[in-house]
């Protein structure tokens, strides 16, 4: 590609970066309005209960408090299908029960304490198979299979290719429950002025989100309510839920002060959304030569208390059975089922490291039984720019869906071959290649790879506005928000290249429903792609506009000189196409060390190769693959939620042991870009956000397998699972 | 306020306690009960909101400040217990000269993503840069082992150390 760019591809510093460090940055928590009170959430112990009777007389006279929500004092409005604003029915230990406003945290609690609470206890169910058994705990009454049906998806005939197929591999597998664990806590603060409301808070979706939902529950015009994301620390693809605001804002008008509340850290671990738990079942049929005829993955996603985005979780475990091998025939069946565990929602990667667990380990197993190297057989039969056989079912007027199950659809570029061989390259694959559990003595080393499709974050309307002041300053708009991956200054580098100007006269205005045009939630890793290509549109836009005011020369008599209004550039558009799909792919390889006698497993080097497409900022992208790449190795080793299965209550909310990566615990990560630009998107960027998530399970695991000879099927890979493998599978040392 | 007899016996512990801590160089007046933290009194009393709250128990470090030059967890301090002692906080090393070279590194380095914990990191590396001026990098990685980076932008973070670190030595 010879197109040369100034700003795009250049490493320019993190936009907010100084004031972070200086501590100036304030996130919602940071902030105070006059006369503002504190709120504190009173929580169920029961995992699953009625409120026969609340008694909040006590807690009233408490002084100090000035305002107390029960479920008989909040509209009767669902926020989602299954969720009401206060329910007198609880669904899980940490479902929200009542709210106190007083003068300080302390004192709200105080109050909290005085609340008197009568619970009817119901029997509860945590495990999602009991919860499909006849007779269950009925979490809803609707039923506790989400949707009442499973999610199935097919692309020709796995029926068929089972037939064709000389072999069929199968296992079974299971994933953990755990937190997204974000470093800022949830929280949120509502102020009113008369009828108008304006709500600060952690939250991935202003606009498609909280806006609405406190619009629609509290039955407030659309324009009296305005939602502010200042700073936030960490999402992750959580916080995304519209409870917390509209209690908030309801806690606010009953006190008539402004109300701030803030999660405890064990409050954002219970009652935050967590990674739901999956047991997944793949079947992958080949011909002799190794060719795959059918892949086959049905999981059961247990939800927790509510499902939220679920569904979309769900969907997306079948991401990598879908789409990463060339295979006229898979298919995914999902079910997501309601038990009384805490909530699940979206985080990192949704469904698509769980599902490609399973898959990349099931092809290394293939592999070792075929006698064939690992990275050839992935080199012979990943999905190509072709995309998958069979025909094409969307209309070829029609744009097409983010995630289509059929053949027939190329994409827009797939350099996965490129991401495995300069991958295997960096890691010295050829040179340190052995079979499977070769190796003898109590540590044992091992290589191993896989690989990842993403959805590149296509498919999503997005809007930007690009505002040129009379005084020369670019001004930016966007109503999306910057989690903290650095969409600010990718953004603001997109309006800089596309202006021409350098990136000190841009300020980036993001994620305030008053400022900015509306956005979806800040998701699927589509940020770069959808919002990049509106901010480059509508920073062309702008441009236009001022080179037609340059086009004739005013006479001084004109009005128009010296003119003092802003040019305002603006687009809306839909980042995808009716020929192409646009993914993000890659390819990791681990080397591992396992103690055959701890049960220990030391990651020793990490290589991560990415084809998302051209790397707007090369700093920032690193910055984000090492760091997806270390919070997933952690999640891979050790990190869980752990319930007391009696009663639901969840037994470790906090960091010390829920166990997050910490500095040192694994080597740097050594990240390539081996990818051309796409024809595509913005510049030629794809999505980033995610993708580094992907492969990390199945890379460690068969990295383990290569090193013992022993298959993990079971994440985290504790030493505890670890040694019960390795003895199950009979590699024990006797 | 309305005083009632059971109110009053439910309001636990000593009184509101009148105090002055030493913040960044002033003598602040705040107004406390014998439960507060430092941490607490930092944010709500004084809006020194650089020190961030994550955990509130000492486990993660972001709300690092220095007490008598030592970096701590101002959550796992009382108020109290903060009295008659030298406080400063990411806000007062913000105004120091010798703090430039570190928020250079931090930049440069890209030593940090959302950013929450970046204001206990960048107190921890100065504390650790002033006791050993000649850490190594994996020296450093154990003096800043008390944090906790979600984002996990540890290893720019500790290339921003180290780099901090040769700067002070350069300009030292």
């Amino acid at each position: 590609m010879a197109q040369e760019l100034a700003v795009v591809g250049t490493p320019v510093l993190r936009l907010g970066l100084a004031e972070k460090v200086r501590g100036e940055a304030r996130y919602t928590a940071d902030l105070k309005r006059p006369g503002m009170l504190y709120g504190r959430v009173l929580r169920s112990p029961h995992a699953h209960a009625r409120i026969v009777r609340i008694d909040t007389s006590e807690a009233e006279r408490v002084p100090g408090v000035h305002a107390l929500l029960t479920y008989r004092d909040v509209p009767q409005v669902r926020l989602d299908a299954d969720l009401l604003p206060l329910d007198p029915q609880l669904r899980f230990v940490g479902d929200e029960v009542a709210l106190v406003a007083a003068e300080s945290e302390a004192i709200a609690e105080d109050a909290l304490r005085l609340i008197r609470v009568e619970y009817e206890v119901l029997p509860a169910v945590f495990d999602a198979e009991e919860a499909l058994q006849p007779g269950a705990p009925q979490v809803h009454p609707q039923g506790n299979l989400v949707g009442g049906r499973t999610l199935q998806l097919e692309r020709g005939s796995v029926a068929q290719g089972f037939a064709e197929a000389a072999r069929v591999f199968e296992g079974s597998f299971h994933t953990q429950m755990h937190a997204p664990v974000g470093m800022e806590t949830r929280a949120a603060l509502a102020e009113w002025d008369g009828d108008r409301l304006t709500v600060w808070k952690t939250s991935r979706a202003v606009h498609a989100s909280d806006r609405q939902t406190i619009a629609r529950v509290l039955g407030l015009p659309l324009e009296q309510v305005r939602v502010i994301c200042p700073n936030m620390g960490g999402g992750f693809g959580n916080k995304d839920e519209g409870r917390l605001a509209v209690l908030v804002a309801l806690l606010a008008r009953r006190a008539g002060r402004p109300v701030r509340l803030e999660y405890s850290r064990a409050e954002e671990f219970v009652a935050g959304r967590n990674r739901q738990e999956a047991h997944m079942h793949l079947q992958v049929g080949i011909r002799a030569d190794g060719t795959p005829t059918a892949i086959q993955l049905q999981a059961t996603m247990n939800a927790g208390a509510f499902v939220a985005s679920g569904m979309n979780v769900t969907r997306r475990v079948g991401q990598g059975a879908l789409y990463l091998y060339t295979c006229p025939n898979a298919r995914f069946e999902g079910m997501t089922v309601y038990t009384n565990r805490p909530a699940g929602g979206s985080f990192r990667g949704l469904g698509a490291p769980l599902g490609h667990f399973a898959l990349e380990v099931t092809i290394d197993q293939i592999c070792a039984a075929l006698g064939v190297d690992p990275l050839d057989y992935r080199l012979q039969h990943h999905v190509t720019a072709a995309g998958q056989p069979g025909q094409r079912r969307t209309p070829p007027d029609q744009i097409l869906p983010d995630e289509p199950v059929e053949g027939g659809v190329p994409f827009s570029s797939n350099e996965l071959r490129a991401c495995l061989l300069a991958g295997a390259d960096r890691i010295g694959w050829r040179q340190r290649r052995q079979p499977h559990g070769t190796t003898t003595g109590i540590v044992r080393r091992g290589l191993g790879v896989a690989m990842g499709v993403y959805k590149g974050g296509i498919g999503r309307e997005a809007e930007a506005e690009v505002r040129i002041t009379p005084a020369g300053r670019v001004v930016l708009a966007v109503g999306g928000v910057d989690v903290g991956q650095g969409s600010t200054t990718v953004l603001a580098q997109i309006a800089a290249e596309a202006l021409g100007v350098p990136m000190d006269r841009i300020d980036v205005v993001m994620a305030d429903t008053g400022r900015t045009p509306p956005a979806h939630v800040t998701a699927g890793s589509s940020t770069t792609i959808s919002t990049g290509t509106a901010v480059k549109e509508a920073a062309e836009d702008a441009r236009r506009q001022l080179l037609a005011r340059l086009d004739t020369i005013p006479e001084p008599s004109d009005p128009g000189v010296g003119r003092r209004d802003d040019i305002v550039g603006r687009a809306r558009v839909t980042a995808g196409s009716r020929e192409y799909l646009t993914n993000a792919f890659a390819a990791h390889f681990a080397e591992v060390e396992v103690n055959m006698q701890t049960g220990r497993v030391r990651v020793l080097r990490y290589v991560a190769a990415h084809d998302s497409g051209r790397i707007v900022h090369p700093r920032l992208a690193e910055n984000q693959v090492s760091g997806g790449v270390l919070q997933f190795l952690g999640i891979a080793l050790r990190e869980e939620l752990y319930l007391d299965r009696r009663r639901g209550v969840t037994l470790n909310a906090n960091f010390l042991e829920h166990k997050s990566t910490s500095i040192v615990d694994f080597p740097p990560i050594e990240v390539l870009f081996p990818a051309a630009p796409d024809p595509g998107g913005p510049y030629g960027a794809k999505g980033l956000g995610e993708p580094p998530v992907v492969p990390v399970f199945a890379a460690v695991a068969n990295a383990v397998a290569n090193a013992t000879g022993v298959w993990l099927r079971d994440v985290p890979f504790t030493p505890q699972r670890v040694l019960q493998a390795i003895h199950e599978q009979g590699k024990g040392m006797g | 306020m309305n005083h009632t007899q059971s109110a009053v016996e439910l309001n636990p512990g000593p009184q509101r306690t009148p105090l002055h801590l030493e913040v960044n160089g002033q003598s602040r007046p705040v107004d406390i009960e014998p439960r507060t933290t430092l941490l607490d009194v930092l944010r709500e009393q004084l809006d020194l909101t650089g020190a961030k709250r994550a955990c509130d128990r000492g486990e993660c470090g972001a709300c690092t400040v220095l007490v008598d030059d030592q970096p701590m967890y101002a959550c796992h301090l009382l108020a109290l217990q903060a009295r008659a002692r030298k406080i400063v906080t990411i806000e007062g090393l913000a105004e120091r000269a010798d703090f430039r070279p570190l928020l250079e590194a931090f930049v440069a380095n890209d030593a940090g993503q959302c950013g929450f914990c970046t204001p206990g990191f960048a107190v921890a590396t100065y504390a650790a840069l002033r006791r050993y001026p000649d850490a190594d990098a994996q020296q450093l990685r154990w003096e800043l082992v008390g944090h906790i980076c979600r984002c996990n932008a540890y290893e720019n973070i500790v290339a921003a150390a180290c780099d901090a670190g040769k700067k002070t030595v350069d300009s030292g």
